[in-house]
């Protein structure tokens, strides 16, 4: 392989694992944003959409555009369940007790699958097929072209939902200060389920996207791309929608050059390396602007 | 219009309001003057069900709102301008005022004229971020945003805050315009002076309750009142 196809086919894997990180990482911020929690359950909202694949087409035989949109379906009500169940009850208790809520919610759901599913990792049938693309000698997979553009189409149909409709302007009011977006007649608990809602659902996207990539469910593997997404979300600027989907695309083709350099068993240690970086030099991240102070 | 009948908030332990009772009538401008800390946004805050009453009850056209939700208080028409404005200030001028008018079915072109052309520099810097306007101009998006829930009772809550004596005026000016075209008024101030002049009616707050009352003329001649909030 030459030098060029190397580079061509490791920037398109860091797209691919990018796009699912910033499709992760917009559901961090999103929450984050609006509650001002570190939902560290979203990661495993990843693995019960891999699982809802895995049973959907393993086991009922059931052809894949079913498979992804229930994973998609259930992961959305997977979200706003977790969030009416575990989160809404603290509205008014101190940010840290929401924050080992999550770490709870996180442990309940990994361990849960493990005893529904068994410990050990289920073979992921196809989901998408297709033929590969070439790029002079460079080979391109489907898979990876597929990822890209419905994460792009997902990330500007998120854009539009923000910036353009009444609920995502809701959702912007009610993050920026919420008791005066109830003085708005601004209904704070719907808002919230629908932003856990629309966090949650791309959550199933990436569930689908990346079992693509990685065709197998375990218990666990929610929590690795979890805690990645959310250095993207850091990285970015946490609560900033546009600084999720810079930060996933950054880590994702940082890992792609990682490797491309022959150093793959680095990966995880300098994607966290970043973290540190990101949380000493601009705790901010890219995005994120300096919080005003609420009086 | 608005009936409230011996209400008692807390903070935790801190009984804010004690048993306090007052009304506004339909066409008024009411004010509530008093202390830094006297509780009067306190009492504001628990109209619009951003707090709560332990007691009593908040009669708001006819209809008991003590333990309505703050959302829905807004759909009844009371809607409130809170203290330091509290605009979304990452939001642009516009998208604040399409959050005022968040309770309608759609953003009426025709209220948007009307708050346009009762704050014009509205209207000039409706593109711009909220962020970036003056205090003044912050105050009237404040009020603009207010108004388009199309409230039949609006409450102020120290619109005068930080701002200078031209723009205090003029803010003053647009509220006895308002309640002229038809919006009850209940104002509360620290600047009593100002308030006084334009209200029908006042109370006197003092550490949760209420220790006079009357009418504006009334309270502005009274030697208390001149003696602890208008400088003799």
């Amino acid at each position: 392989m030459s030098v060029f196809s190397t580079i061509v086919s490791q920037i398109f894997n860091g797209l691919q694992s990018g796009s699912v990180y910033a499709l992760v990482a917009l559901g961090y911020s999103m929450v984050y944003g609006i509650i001002m929690l570190l939902n560290f359950a979203h990661g495993d909202i990843i693995m019960v959409g891999a699982y809802i694949v895995w049973i959907l087409m393993s086991f009922l035989a059931l052809p894949p555009a079913i498979g992804a949109v229930a994973a998609v379906a259930g992961c959305t009500l997977l979200g706003v369940a977790i969030e009416k169940v575990a989160y809404a009850p603290l509205r008014k208790s101190p940010r840290l007790s929401l924050l080992i809520t999550a770490i709870g919610v996180s442990f309940f759901l990994e361990n849960a699958a493990q005893l529904v599913m068994g410990a050990g990792s289920k073979p992921m049938p196809t989901i998408i097929k297709g033929t590969n693309i070439e790029i002079g000698s460079a080979h391109i997979s489907f898979v990876s072209v597929v990822t890209i553009i419905v994460s792009v189409i997902t990330m500007l149909l998120l854009t539009l939902l923000v910036q353009k409709t009444k609920m995502g302007k809701a959702m912007r009011a009610v993050s920026e200060d919420m008791d005066s977006a109830r003085l708005m007649g601004i209904n704070i608990n719907r808002t919230i389920s629908f932003t856990f809602a629309v966090g949650s659902a791309l959550a199933g996207i990436a569930a689908v996207l990346y079992s693509c990539a990685y065709p197998q469910a375990s218990p666990t593997m929610g929590s690795m791309l979890g805690l990645k997404a959310f250095v993207a979300a850091v990285l970015g600027g946490i609560g900033s929608i546009p600084g999720a989907m810079i930060g996933g695309f950054a880590i994702g083709l940082l890992e792609a050059l990682v490797s491309a350099a022959g150093l793959s068993v680095w990966k995880d240690g300098v994607v966290f390396g970043i973290l540190i970086i990101v949380l000493i030099v601009k705790p901010t991240g890219i995005m994120g602007r300096k919080m005003n102070e609420k009086v | 219009m608005l009936e409230v009948n011996s209400i008692n908030v807390y903070y935790g332990p801190i009984h804010a309001i004690k048993d306090l009772s007052f009304e506004v009538k339909s066409g008024e401008i009411v004010a509530l003057i008093g202390a830094n800390g006297a509780g009067k946004s306190t009492v504001l805050k628990t109209m619009s069900g951003l707090l709560r009453s332990k007691t009593g009850s908040i009669v708001f056209d006819g209809k008991d709102i003590k333990k309505t939700e703050a959302h829905r208080i807004v759909r009844d028409g009371l809607a409130q301008v809170p203290e330091g404005r509290r605009i979304f200030l990452q939001m642009t001028v516009l998208e604040n005022l399409e959050m005022g008018a968040y309770t309608q079915k759609t953003v009426s072109d025709a209220e948007l004229e009307n708050i346009f052309k009762l704050f014009p520099r509205l209207k000039e810097r409706s593109k711009q971020i909220a962020g970036t306007l003056s205090g003044g101009e912050q105050q009237m998006l404040a009020m603009g945003r207010a108004l388009m829930s199309k409230p039949k009772l609006l409450m102020l809550d120290e619109p005068s805050m930080g701002l200078a004596p031209l723009i205090v005026e003029q803010i003053f000016e647009i509220i006895e315009s308002l309640n002229r075209a038809g919006t009850t008024i209940l104002l509360v101030e620290q600047n009593a002076g100002k308030a006084l002049e334009i209200a029908n009616r006042a109370y006197v707050l003092e550490t949760g309750e209420i220790t006079l009352s009357g009418t504006g003329e009334e309270l502005s001649q009274s030697d208390e009142v001149r003696k602890a909030y208008l400088g003799g």
